[in-house]
This record gives C-alpha cells, sequence and structure tokens, in this order.
C-alpha cells in the first residue's frame, strides 16, 4: 500500500512532495521491523548471542564459579588427540544415525504406502500413527520405555509365552543402544505424513500405463514410486539425520545420564552434557558443540552435493 | 462512568509506583523480609525441611523460600546460579563440594556470627573441623553420619539366615552367598549388589589395608597391585553367585527406586546410616545396618563419623546474618529438631541429641545406635577428596566395575585402567 501511494505522489505531483529519504525509511522499512521485533530480540539474544559466547567459550577453560581462562585451540587438541571418550561417545551415535535413520525412513514409507490405499477412516489412522512422534521426545516414555525392555518388563513377559527367555534389554551393553534405536523408529509420524503427501503426489496414470506393460508391483514401486518420491526421501532424510545427531533426552533418561552400561549409550550429546553439567568444564562442552555444529553442516552439505545423483526433480 | 486516564496522569501515576517501590520495598528486601534456600534430597527430607522453615517463619517473621533437587540436578543447578551471581542465601553443601566452594567464595566464612548470630557452644569437636576450610568455618554440620550396609532384614528371616554383626569380614559375605543361593527366594535373590562400583566401599576397604582413595594434597592414595586384588575380589563374589550379576546392576542408575534392595534383586547393599529412614520409606521389608565387611577378622578402621552435609550461606548472599541466624535455629531449635529428626544424620548438638532421642521411630533408633556404637570399626576423618573425585567415581570406578562384571576387561586390566585414567584426571583438573 505504502509503494502504490509513493508511485502515485512521483508520478502525479509536483517533486517537492516526494517524500524524502527519512520519511521513507520510517513508512516502510520501520513498521516492518518493528513487527519483527519479538522474533528479532529472541534471535539475537537467546541464539546468536549464546551462540557467539559458546564460541568464545571452547577456546576457554571456564568451570562456572572463576572467570574464563584462555586456552587457544587447547580444547580441540585435547579432543581429536587425547580423549578417547570423546571417540566412544562418537562412535555411538555414528551408530545410533546410520542404524536408526535409515530404519525408521523405510519404517515410515511402508506405512505411508500401506495408508496411501484409501482405507477408510484415514484421518483417524494418520492421527494415531503420528501419536508416538509427539510423545517420543518425552520423558514419560523414556521412562516407560525403560520398563518395557526391563529384565521382568513387557517384552520379556511376551517372549516368555514362547518360551524364551530375554535378557534385560536396557541394561545389558550388547543391546542397550538398539532399544534406542527402537524407540527412535517408533517415532516415525512426521516423516510418515510427508511421505504419505509425497506418494499423493504420484499421478496413478503411471501406474496404470505400467500394469497395463504388465509391471509387477515390485517393478512399479522401483521404477515409478521411488524416483518420483526422492525428493521427498531426501527432505526426510536430511531432518532425521540431523535429528539423530542430536538426540539426547532419551538416553538421558533411560541410562539416568550415565550412558551406560559401559558407556554403550553414551551419546556425543549426553558426553557434552556430561563435561558442561557434570564436571563443569564449560570450555570443553563448548568446543564439543562446535565440533557437532560442523559435523552436522558436513553431513548436511555432502548430501547436498551427492543429490544430484539420486534426487529426480520434476522438470 | 468512564475513567480516562491522559498521558500526563498516566506518566505521574507511573512515576509515583516507582518512588513508593524505592521508599518502601527496597528498604524491606535490606531486611531480609525473606531467605531463599536450597538443597538436595526426595520428598521425606523436603517434608521435614518445609516443617522447619514453616516454624522459622512464625517464630522469625522471616519467610524461607525453599527449593529441592535431586542429588544429581542439585549440582549443576546450583553451579549455574552461582556463576550468574543468583546463588541462595542458605545453601546445602557436600563434603566433596565444600572446598571448592570454598575457595572460589561461592559460599561465605562464618566466624564473624559464631557467638552472636550462631551460637556453637556444645557442637561435637569433629563436625565443626569438618565444616572449615583452611582455619574458617564455610559450612555448619547438620548431622554426623557413617557409611553402612543396608540390610533387608525380612529377607534374611525368609532365607533363614543370620543377619550379620559389625564384626563380619568379607568371608562371611561368601558364605552367607553361598546360604542365600541354597535358600532360592524371591527368584534367586542375591546376597549383595556388585560392590566393585561403590565408592565409598572402595574407600572402605583401602582404609583397612592403610591406604585411602585420596591422600592430603589430592592425590591417588593406592597402587595398582590394590586395585587389581579389589576387581578380583568381586569377580569371585559374582562368580559365585554371590552378588548380582553384571546386567541387573546395570539397572541401578543413581536414584533410590532403582537400587538393588528396592528393586528386591540383593538382601544388602552399601549405603550411609542417614538414609536408612529414606530407604525404609520405599520398601515394604523391614530393613537394618550393619557396618561394611572387614577384611580380616578384628581388622577396623574403614569407617568414619562424616558429616553427612552442610548449610552454608551463600558468598554473594546480601542477607549473611539472616542466614546464620536461620542456620542456629534449624540446628539448635528443639520444635526444628524434633521435626528433623535423624533424616541428616545424628544431630551434632549434644542438647539436640537429647531432645530428639526419645521422638525418634524404629529405623531412626537403629540409625542413631549405628552411629553411636562403631567401635573398632571407627577411623580418622580422612582430607576431603579433590575436585575430581566426582568424575573418577562415575567416569571409572562405575564404567570399570561394569566393563569387568560384563565380562569385556579382566580384573587386571580395570586395575591398572583405574590408577592410570584416575591419575589423567586428577593432573587435569
Amino acid at each position: 500500500m505504502t509503494a502504490r501511494s509513493l508511485e502515485s505522489g512521483a508520478s502525479a505531483r509536483e517533486r517537492a512532495v516526494t517524500p524524502s529519504l527519512w520519511s521513507r525509511i520510517w513508512h516502510n522499512d520501520v513498521p516492518g521491523y518493528l513487527f519483527l521485533l519479538p522474533w528479532l530480540v529472541g534471535f539475537l539474544g537467546l541464539t546468536i548471542g549464546p551462540m557467539v559466547t559458546s564460541l568464545y567459550l571452547s577456546f576457554t577453560d571456564f568451570d562456572l564459579l572463576t572467570a574464563p581462562d584462555w586456552v587457544g585451540a587447547d580444547n580441540y587438541i585435547r579432543m581429536f588427540t587425547n580423549d578417547p571418550k570423546f571417540w566412544a561417545s562418537m562412535r555411538v551415535t555414528m551408530f545410533f544415525v546410520v542404524f536408526s535413520v535409515p530404519l525408521k525412513l523405510a519404517f515410515a514409507l511402508a506405512v505411508a504406502m500401506l495408508l496411501n490405499r484409501g482405507i477408510k477412516g484415514l484421518p483417524m489412522y494418520r492421527a494415531l500413527f503420528y501419536l508416538p512422534s509427539l510423545l517420543g521426545a518425552s520423558v514419560a516414555i523414556a521412562i516407560l520405555w525403560r520398563q518395557i525392555f526391563a529384565g521382568d518388563g513387557l517384552v520379556n513377559k511376551l517372549l516368555l509365552v514362547f518360551g524364551i527367555e530375554g535378557p534385560s534389554w536396557i541394561s545389558n551393553p550388547k543391546t542397550s543402544l538398539w532399544t534406542l534405536i527402537i524407540l527412535s523408529i517408533w517415532q516415525f509420524g512426521s516423516p510418515m505424513i510427508i511421505f504419505l503427501a509425497g506418494l499423493r503426489q504420484i499421478p496413478s496414470d503411471m501406474y496404470e500405463a505400467a500394469s497395463l506393460d504388465g509391471a509387477s508391483k515390485w517393478r512399479q514401486f522401483v521404477k515409478i514410486t521411488l524416483p518420483l518420491l526422492t525428493p521427498v526421501v531426501f527432505f526426510n532424510a536430511i531432518i532425521q539425520t540431523i535429528e539423530a545427531f542430536k538426540s539426547f533426552t532419551p538416553a538421558f533418561i533411560i541410562s539416568g545420564g550415565t550412558g551406560n552400561p559401559i558407556n554403550s549409550t553414551l551419546f556425543y550429546t549426553l558426553y557434552l552434557y556430561q563435561e558442561a553439567f557434570g564436571f563443569f568444564r564449560m570450555g570443553y562442552a563448548s568446543a564439543l558443540a562446535w565440533v557437532l555444529l560442523a559435523l552436522v553442516g558436513i553431513f548436511t552439505a555432502f548430501s547436498f552435493l551427492t543429490s544430484k545423483y539420486w534426487v529426480h526433480y520434476d522438470e | 462512568m468512564t475513567i480516562r486516564i491522559d498521558r500526563r496522569k498516566f506518566l505521574m501515576g507511573s512515576s509515583a509506583l516507582v518512588a513508593a517501590g524505592a521508599a518502601g520495598v527496597m528498604p524491606s528486601w535490606a531486611q531480609a523480609s525473606s531467605l531463599r534456600l536450597t538443597f538436595w534430597g526426595g520428598q521425606a527430607r523436603a517434608d521435614r525441611t518445609y516443617g522447619v522453615t514453616d516454624l522459622y517463619t512464625k517464630a522469625k517473621g522471616t519467610a524461607v523460600e525453599g527449593e529441592f533437587l535431586a542429588w544429581n540436578d542439585y549440582w549443576p543447578k546450583l553451579a549455574t546460579q552461582t556463576a550468574g551471581g543468583n546463588a541462595p542465601d542458605v545453601i546445602q553443601m557436600d563434603y566433596r563440594y565444600i572446598v571448592e566452594y570454598a575457595k572460589r567464595n561461592a559460599i561465605a566464612p562464618l566466624d564473624e556470627f559464631v557467638g552472636g548470630a550462631l551460637k556453637l557452644d556444645g557442637f561435637d569437636a569433629d563436625q565443626l573441623e569438618g565444616g572449615k576450610v583452611d582455619g574458617k568455618l564455610y559450612g555448619i554440620s547438620l548431622g554426623a553420619n557413617s557409611v553402612a550396609t543396608l540390610v533387608n532384614v525380612a529377607a534374611f528371616e525368609e532365607a533363614g539366615v543370620e543377619v550379620p554383626t559389625n564384626a563380619w569380614t568379607y568371608d562371611d559375605l561368601m558364605a552367607i552367598g553361598e546360604a542365600f543361593k541354597a535358600a532360592n527366594i524371591r527368584g534367586g535373590m542375591k546376597a549383595f549388589m556388585d560392590g566393585s562400583y561403590s565408592e565409598p566401599m572402595l574407600d572402605n576397604w583401602l582404609r583397612q589395608r592403610g591406604k585411602a582413595l585420596y591422600t592430603a594434597d589430592g592425590k591417588l592414595g593406592f597402587e595398582e597391585a590394590d586395585a587389581v586384588e579389589w576387581y578380583q575380589l568381586w569377580a569371585k563374589l559374582r562368580e559365585a553367585g554371590v552378588c548380582v550379576s553384571a546386567e541387573d546392576q546395570a539397572l541401578d542408575t543413581g536414584p533410590l527406586e532403582t537400587t538393588m534392595v528396592v528393586l528386591g534383586k540383593a538382601a544388602m547393599m552399601p549405603s550411609n546410616s542417614n538414609q536408612l529412614v529414606a530407604f525404609q520409606a520405599i520398601v515394604q521389608d523391614k530393613l537394618g545396618m550393619v557396618g561394611y565387611p572387614r577384611i580380616a577378622p578384628g581388622v577396623g578402621g574403614g569407617h568414619y563419623r562424616k558429616p553427612s552435609m552442610f548449610f552454608s550461606v551463600g558468598g554473594s548472599s546480601a542477607n549473611k546474618e539472616a542466614a546464620a541466624d536461620f542456620l542456629n535455629f534449624f540446628i539448635s531449635d528443639p520444635e526444628a529438631a524434633k521435626i528433623l529428626g535423624v533424616e541428616r544424620g545424628i544431630p551434632c548438638i549434644e542438647a539436640t541429641r537429647a531432645v530428639v532421642a526419645p521422638t525418634l521411630d524404629e529405623q531412626s533408633q537403629i540409625a542413631l545406635n549405628f552411629v553411636s556404637n562403631l567401635g573398632d570399626l571407627l577411623g580418622p576423618l580422612p582430607p576431603p577428596p579433590p575436585a575430581a573425585a566426582g568424575e573418577v567415581d562415575s567416569s571409572l570406578i562405575r564404567t570399570l566395575g561394569q566393563e569387568v562384571g560384563f565380562g569385556a576387561k579382566t580384573p587386571e586390566q580395570a586395575g591398572a585402567e583405574l590408577v592410570t585414567g584416575a591419575n589423567d584426571i586428577l593432573s587435569r583438573a
């Protein structure tokens, strides 16, 4: 609206009425920034500010009680050369990312395809299947998971019906991380919804033509569904990978913040938390946080670079 | 009728409000109309503590705003508040952290209030000493306690095994474990938790051998050979089925609710004398306590009377004198003492003990008797542990115990790693 009045002022009237630079800023830009202000204050004060501070702290030795002490790159050097726990936590997180993300996406796609067959009461099923995603990161679910996978928990009681005596899943270092992966897969709701929307976009005449040519269901899936769905797969993969790297709450609750048994659930974020709030090494923890950021950045950049070889955009 | 406030009236009104605030509210802050108090513990401790703060408010007119957290959450929050210059006035402090906080002026020396707001006549000398750092008083002990073995007495009766006395040894533990195995009660309840994880138990075992976990100058007080023998001892007990399996033990993530006695996996486990009250509140079976096992008959000196916890005053508190007055009330008022009982340990003032003793329930009586009758189990109070002791405990002692338990490391490897790892952590901090 202001743009239009400005235009008419310049064309129809004499030059003296042309708004000065200041009044243009006042009328055009200031209201915009005013509307933006609440978010901007939060962004600068609560996101950028702490981030810059943490970047500074990552080059210091800071124990919260005394002033930070500049140590240069020592924190980063120690991390890569002299910290077995750093590598242990990296291994756990990598294992988690590598297994939980593809399995979760596959499961989400499978459910989405089931729901895409046009069953009755779809909105209800959609909501029902989405529910775990809403609950998944909560403390209550993590505690529930502890109960389900404990030695005398639900899973083992079910197995006992078939005469199998299961281990205590959460407290055995061989299986504990898998319980967390299963928890992550169970929260397949949001990628599933996105897959469902993607499947709806695929024109049904393609399938009709394919079945007229005698292509099997599997061939249709491989030759039509998957290629046309790759942009959605790509999007989901990136989002879920970042989520998996950042995963913290379930491991924290299930292992009581310890990352045990034998550090088998010591996620990178959990190690970072221990260093920061368990042992009060805020400087080192800040350095760990920046390495995680770099790692996630590299992964995402790598995905984008390779995407042109396997993601098909409809052009 | 409508009321319209124009801009001038609004300005006048608001500046009047500010003036009123400056005149009225500010000075009353300076007089400490309220104190902030923070402590770790469970609901049972909170109920008792708030009982006393209510009493104090009634008596002195000063409101006390309390907040409590579980041990693991307490320290991050306190450190964050301290860093932000926002620490509470009264802070529950532990022997493990008092030196660190005192050296950084995060808690205030209380000597200037002694004799004034803080009357410490008849206060146990060893407990007073425990709250001193570099000769200055930084913490008032809220009670004495000692490590102790928590015993599920009902399970012992069910298994037909006699409850051990303070004379018992690790060999007796083996025998009791065999008896429990033979009795096979409650789906194979074991005699003991896996004690190789337990820092206090390792400390106690080392002290009986004339060594210590840490020396006075914050170095490691034992050698690799000791550590190897420790892990071998527990490997033997584990193989014999005397203590719980590694898989069961790993269910214990810290809170009282996940410990082996509460889960019903073991009949005994290492604990603290004051915690009998808290454990009895969540276990149906009748509980009791004895000392930790001796390494050989007649060997003592492993135990000590430790200040179970302190109250300290925040270094940045504007109400130090009022806080000292509250501390004085907390440790010496007879009515307060009756509410607190021995939940934080045995009161340190003779007169307070005399008030408390007749009011105690059975469990509290057991705890009181246990600490009063340690006899030859008692040794000297060790120096406060170094700042990194917490990290040695959580990232080495617990993890290595698990690794041996699950067979990922031999006792020899774990012993060597404990010593090198601990030295590394201690030199880094």
